[in-house]
């Protein structure tokens, strides 16, 4: 099956189409190269600016300069021909907003010249006085509430007590003049004392860290030059010199692997795509190999090559390959599975363009997203990205924050090659029919009749995963909201796909009148019910193992573990079951509205009792 | 005339009906969407001050000082929002702090040869480093330029005012162009599909029989792609504006959005014909646009710097610029016209 399929690729590249792709191929690279060398500006002139005779040189290609005399340049200023006037050392600006922008940005650009200046014409101790060196303690607060609110006033006799009692303590500072009023009066009071421990006499170790970060300063234009060696935080910082940490880097990681593993399974899809409209799929199924042996044997090359494109990334960054590859090949089976169900369930090129698009951006921002928030919170594992993003720092992470990045992933890949070998006959390749019934259509055909009830719970659990990437994405939905309204619509989003995923097994039973009672009916709701709260618990431990502190963890767990929302995940999907089994699968969107009231009502009185 | 017309109608209600333009319009959204986070991440990151001033965090941090030195320091640190408290000695600091009576505890020792090594103890938790980080760094600059000027270092600030542009860049030089320059790339997917489909599904030989031209057919084609666009850059500039974002020259940007759109149109209709089947078409098609968009980075302006430099409100782009890009796009697409048909059937 494989060896057919390359093959198949081969003889379509062959020729003069080779040729052409070689050298488009070849044209690009060069591009990227060059551009990368010549240092990529974005908002290349984006302002004028208007200098005078003796003002400093700008040489920043968002500036497009013209030497003005003053007359000219200020009435230039006036008429909103330039943005700014560089009189001498003075930036004159206009008062309407571009041209405070582009206040903004030159002033921006002087400072760091100044401060290149400076480094350049004094001794480094005098150019750079402040070198804060930084280390890390554990607070044991128990209690995150008791951390909040505490009150100034409790805080000085506090202070002088601890003084106090400490014998060896050294000079008695003016405690008692810490009088328990406005903080003006502790600074006041602030005087020097002789600290305990002497500080390590480290000058030559921060006259280093002052010369590394001036060089790292001096370098970076706009865009931060991307290094998949991250340095890790530094541990002396330099005020002036502090470099905010973009999340570019990340993004470009994402892309350097997940691209080409994305072009790779555009080939799978269109190969598959075509050979399902040409009927040869239909013809392989008649040969004595399995359906799981069709669709692994046309995936398995593609498969193949998107490993050799990781291990050859990984190489090129300098990571350990072996990580690479336990990081990302779960990466590469999700976007697979993504595209398989694509190719599956589509007929027409055109949506199949569209759909890649969109999966594409999903999964981008699924990857991308958390693992903008690495080192910043634990929740930042769920995306496997954090885990590549840490490798390439070079620290280290556990295994259970393995695990919750990639289980994930691994699930939906085994979730799709089930379905999709239970959908793999004639009649649902070559149907046209719009995507929800299609979906409706794999549902059914993925319950397996003769065992409805294991079959409806471990849906249940299997679209959890699902449910769960939908809420993620919506996040990024929801951020176009005024801020009131964003809670709100995340509620009612999550509430609306957690009541259809729970519901959709049942209801399309219904739909195919394979439950004739409404005893039935209330049993399987009250399974996939289960099934599902089983899986979004189990989830829940495993982000619990990483993640301790979080509001985000609390808020889920609000609420009592077992009992409660069991309960209410019953009665919620029963509800909906029942009112469209009894009034038909036209009303399947009142009852998810119905059901997900209840299940709406029910998370706002949890919440409030967090509150 | 009227069989071109007929043969866009059906063109453009393809479209509609399988409800491409939709997925097109949901993934813009979900890119601009996304790419607005990024923004207020590094917003974050880059000017605490626009997040600090309107959340009004306060942080509280523990002085241990041993220096005359320190005043100017709390003096800053009073003003950017940090609650102070003055300990004697670290050991009184470092209980406090375990209590999670305090954020912070900043360690100023005399300075030694004009350096001061400040200690900063933080808490390991990640999520309040980041905030304190954030709070602290305004004052600790101000602290470093008072000790260089007490060490004779002058900086020279030249004015005050001015807005943070950070956000104001990135809008204007990726997000707008961004914004309408994907319509365009989806015409050409549109093109290629719908071209590529006649060849895979035969039905050109049909079409061929039919009372129209073969040029027709494609410009129908074509012609529908590039509608689809229009709407969607006119969508845009009407919903950036809704979001308070103004395009300037909004004319003119959404002309330049169409004639890009036209450009990519005639190129992809050029490697369907070539090619005939969209497994290649779309393979060397997005290797292509990666190409003109690097090559493009050469042009002055660039399609993006025109965008850009266009929607900020630049007075020295105009119609000029725009038509630049438009006659070229004239030339090609007449070219094409012509030898379209002898592409169509020609053989493998």
């Amino acid at each position: 099956m494989s060896r057919r399929e390359i093959t198949r690729l081969r003889t379509r590249f062959s020729g003069k189409s080779r040729i052409i792709v070689l050298a488009v191929l070849a044209l690009t690279i060069v591009c990227s190269y060059v551009i990368y060398h010549q240092d990529l500006v974005i908002s290349k002139g984006l302002y004028n600016v208007g200098v005078s005779a003796g003002a400093p040189f700008i040489a920043d290609s968002r500036f497009n300069i013209a030497e003005l005399e003053c007359e000219t340049g200020y009435e230039l200023l006036e008429r909103g021909t330039i943005d700014l006037y560089l009189d001498g050392n003075d930036i004159v600006s206009s008062h309407t907003e571009r041209s405070e922008y582009a206040a903004g940005a030159l002033q921006q650009y002087l400072e760091k010249q100044e401060l290149l200046r400076v480094a350049d014409e004094y001794e480094i101790d005098r150019a750079f006085p402040l070198r804060i060196e930084v280390s890390y303690i554990d607070t044991e607060d128990e209690d995150p509430e008791s951390a909040a609110p505490a009150p100034d006033t409790a805080e000085i006799p506090e202070t002088a007590a601890t003084a106090d009692k400490d014998p060896v303590s050294t000079p008695p500072v003016e405690a008692p003049d810490y009088p328990a009023a406005a903080p003006e009066r502790n600074i006041a009071a602030a005087s020097p004392v002789a600290l305990p421990e002497p500080l390590p006499a480290v000058p030559a170790a921060t006259d280093d860290a002052v010369r590394r970060q001036l060089a790292e300063f001096a370098k970076n234009n706009q865009l931060p030059e991307f290094k998949a060696e991250f340095v890790s935080e530094n541990d002396i910082i330099i005020p002036s010199l502090m470099n905010p940490p973009i999340p570019l880097a990340q993004v470009i990681i994402t892309f350097l692997y997940v691209v080409p593993v994305f072009f790779i399974s555009l080939f799978f899809t269109s190969s598959f795509t075509e050979e399902k409209v040409s009927r040869k799929l239909i013809v392989l199924l008649s040969a004595p190999v399995t359906r799981l042996q069709v669709i692994m044997g046309k995936m398995l090359p593609y498969l193949a090559y998107s490993i050799i494109v990781i291990i050859g990334v990984t190489i090129v960054l300098k990571g350990n390959i072996l990580l690479g590859l336990a990081i990302f090949i779960p990466v590469m089976l999700f976007i697979f599975s993504i595209y398989l169900m694509v190719a599956l369930t589509y007929r027409t090129f055109k949506d199949q363009t569209f759909f890649s698009v969109l999966a594409l951006s999903v999964v981008t921002v699924y990857l991308v997203g958390p693992a903008m928030f690495t080192g910043v919170n634990d929740l930042s594992y769920i995306s496997p990205l954090t885990l590549a993003v840490t490798m390439y720092r070079g620290e280290t992470f556990t295994v259970s924050q393995y695990f919750l990045a990639t289980t994930p992933l691994l699930l939906v890949f085994g979730q799709t090659m089930f379905v999709g070998t239970r959908v793999f006959n004639e009649e649902y390749l070559m149907g046209f029919r719009p995507l929800h019934s299609k979906i409706a259509e794999a549902i059914y055909l993925t319950l397996d009749r003769a065992h409805l009830n294991l079959s409806v719970l471990f849906m249940g659990m299997s679209l959890v995963p699902l449910v769960f990437m939908v809420e993620l994405a919506s996040i990024v939905f929801v951020t176009n909201l005024p801020v009131p309204f964003m809670l709100g619509f995340m509620l009612i989003v999550s509430v609306v796909v957690e009541e259809l995923a729970k519901s959709a097994g049942v209801v399309i039973l219904l739909q195919n009148k394979a439950l004739p009672r409404k005893r039935d009916v209330l049993k399987l709701a009250a399974l996939s019910a289960l099934g599902f709260m089983l899986a979004e618990k189990l989830l829940l431990l495993m982000a619990m193992s990483v993640v301790s502190d979080s509001m985000f963890i609390q808020a889920l767990s609000g609420g009592g573990w077992f009992i409660l929302p069991l309960a209410l995940h019953v009665v919620s999907t029963s509800v909906v079951c029942l009112f469209t089994a009894r009034f038909g699968t036209r009303f399947y969107l009142i009852a998810i509205a119905l059901g997900s009231m209840i299940h709406a009502i029910y998370n706002v009185s949890v919440m409030g009792m967090l509150l | 005339m009227s069989g071109f017309l007929a043969l866009l109608k059906r063109e453009l209600r393809s479209i509609t009906r399988e409800k491409t333009i939709m997925f097109a319009i949901i993934v813009q959204f979900f890119i601009a969407s996304f790419s607005s986070i990024i923004l207020v991440g590094i917003m974050a990151f880059y000017d605490p001050s626009s997040i600090g001033d309107s959340t009004h965090v306060h942080i509280r941090a523990g002085i241990v000082a041993g220096s005359e030195n320190v005043e100017p320091l709390l003096n800053y640190l009073d003003e950017g929002n940090v609650r102070l408290n003055i300990y004697p000695d670290m050991t009184a600091a470092e209980e406090s702090f375990k209590r999670g009576r305090i954020d912070t505890i900043m360690v100023v020792p005399e300075s030694r040869n004009g350096i001061v090594d400040m200690q900063l103890i933080m808490p390991e938790l990640d999520t309040k480093k980041t905030v304190i980080f954030m709070v602290l760094d305004e004052p600790l600059k101000r602290y470093e330029n008072y000790l260089r000027e007490s060490q004779g270092v002058d900086l020279n600030y030249n004015s005050t005012g001015g807005k943070p542009s950070t956000t104001y860049e990135f809008l204007y030089s990726l997000i707008v162009p961004i914004l309408m320059l994907f319509p365009a790339l989806i015409a050409g997917s549109i093109v290629i599909d719908t071209i590529s489909e006649e060849f895979e599904n035969k039905t050109f030989d049909t079409l061929a029989a039919a009372p129209v031209s073969l040029g027709q057919v494609i410009a129908s084609k074509m012609s529908a792609a590039v509608i689809t666009a229009a709407v969607q850059v006119v969508m845009w500039v009407g919903l950036l504006r809704l979001n308070n974002i103004v395009i300037e020259n909004a004319g003119l940007v959404i002309l330049l959005g169409v004639v890009i759109a036209a450009a990519i149109s005639v190129i992809t209709a050029v490697m369907a014909l070539c090619f005939k089947d969209r497994e290649r078409t779309q393979f060397v098609y997005s290797i292509v646009l990666v190409a003109l968009i690097g090559g493009s980075y050469f042009l002055n302006p660039s399609p993006f710097g025109l965008i850009t430099r266009l929607s900020a409100g630049d007075p020295s782009m105009g119609i000029f610029q725009v038509a630049l890009y438009a006659i070229p796009l004239v030339v090609i697409g007449l070219l094409f016209m012509k030898v379209s048909r002898r592409l169509v059937l020609s053989r493998r």
